[in-house]
């Protein structure tokens, strides 16, 4: 069970709707207070749901693509993609 | 001296309030009589405190420390930070610090370590069931927060013996209060990995006979099957303390309504105690 404590924190700090909706508006302003890997912050942009859900805890990952507004359908579509 | 009044057990999950107009109405009709029925007996029972057992859905807690168990300990706790349970009607909620501080200590005494908090938030996992059980007033609600969510997680055997301890705690408490245990979540359902969305009926029906029958049996079926069958099934640890509390017996399935919409095997129970 691997963790990335900063991106794990990123989506944790996410469910508060005003940095979410900061985030949709521009994420890359957001992502830069949080020392991720250059790898991360490409999944991150490319929806790379598989890659994230091994560094982070599943409700999180949830969470987070909730915030940005992917349907639940897509989401776990990506999971399995 | 207090009394456990009773205990009980229910579903919860975010889309039993986000996607509740979209319930079947067959469906919608039972979990809504279950959570009433469980309100009922709740409140028959003249429950002055209820001990709510649930996960904490990273409110409170995070990878910097997150307890196995937290004991509320607040004379008064916040209502759901998330933001699609604005219209849970309670801001703030209502502890017993007394309470909690008793059952701390006796936890202490009989050699098991919770961490303790002044203030919680409380969320979904112990708002929902509050919610929809549309309880007159509602009693003062002492939270325990059991790790259910990010590994490792207390052992299954633990919990029920975190059931036996408060059972204990609360018979050799002083104040003359009436006290019912209420443990939230599962059956089984699956979050946020790739199996998102099952609900292992089978399982959930196999889990419901087992604790019908002796403890032992129950924690030895859920220790070979539990990790196989969705993430969230892992909240039938707060089943189990509620269980414990009832002293492994008197087991009632009040409903058990599997709801693809809010993908949860949302089940509803009860226990002599």
């Amino acid at each position: 069970m691997m963790r990335d404590y900063w991106l794990s924190k990123l989506f944790f700090d996410l469910q508060q709707p005003a940095l979410a909706a900061e985030f949709r508006a521009d994420r890359d302003a957001v992502l830069a207070r949080y020392p991720l890997d250059e790898r991360v912050k490409q999944a991150i942009a490319e929806h790379d749901a598989p890659f994230l859900a091994e560094r982070t805890n599943a409700y999180l990952l949830r969470y987070y693509f909730f915030a940005v507004g992917m349907k639940d359908d897509e989401f776990v579509r990506r999971l399995n993609g | 001296m207090a009394e456990l009044v009773g205990a009980f057990a229910a579903s919860h999950g975010p889309l039993i309030v986000r996607e509740w107009d979209n319930v079947p109405p067959e469906q919608k009709t039972r979990m809504t009589a279950g959570f009433r029925e469980l309100g009922r007996r709740l409140m028959a029972a003249k429950t002055d405190v209820l001990i709510v057992v649930s996960p904490d859905h990273w409110s409170n807690f995070f990878l910097d420390n997150y307890p196995a168990l937290c004991i509320g300990v607040g004379e008064v706790n916040e209502g759901p930070p998330e933001p699609w349970m604005k219209a849970f009607p309670h801001r703030e909620i209502a502890g017993h610090a007394g309470l909690g501080r008793h059952i701390a200590q006796s936890a202490l005494d009989a050699g098991f370590e919770p961490a303790v908090s002044h203030r919680l938030k409380l969320d979904h996992g112990i708002c929902i069931p509050l919610w929809r059980m549309e309880l007159e007033r509602l009693p003062r609600v002492m939270p325990i927060l059991l790790n259910s969510i990010e590994p490792p997680m207390p052992s299954l055997e633990r919990c029920y013996q975190w059931g036996t301890l408060l059972r204990r705690a609360i018979e050799s408490y002083r104040e003359p209060v009436r006290i019912a245990i209420l443990g939230t979540g599962g059956l089984s359902h699956s979050i946020g990995e790739k199996t998102m969305g099952a609900i292992y009926e089978d399982f959930d029906h196999e889990t419901i006979r087992h604790f019908g029958g002796a403890p032992e049996r129950l924690i030895d079926f859920l220790n070979e099957t539990l990790a196989k069958h969705g993430n969230g099934s892992e909240e039938v640890r707060n089943w189990l303390v509620a269980h414990g509390a009832a002293g492994g017996r008197g087991f009632e399935l009040v409903d058990y309504v599997p709801t693809p919409k809010v993908i949860v095997g949302c089940g509803f129970a009860s226990w002599r105690v």
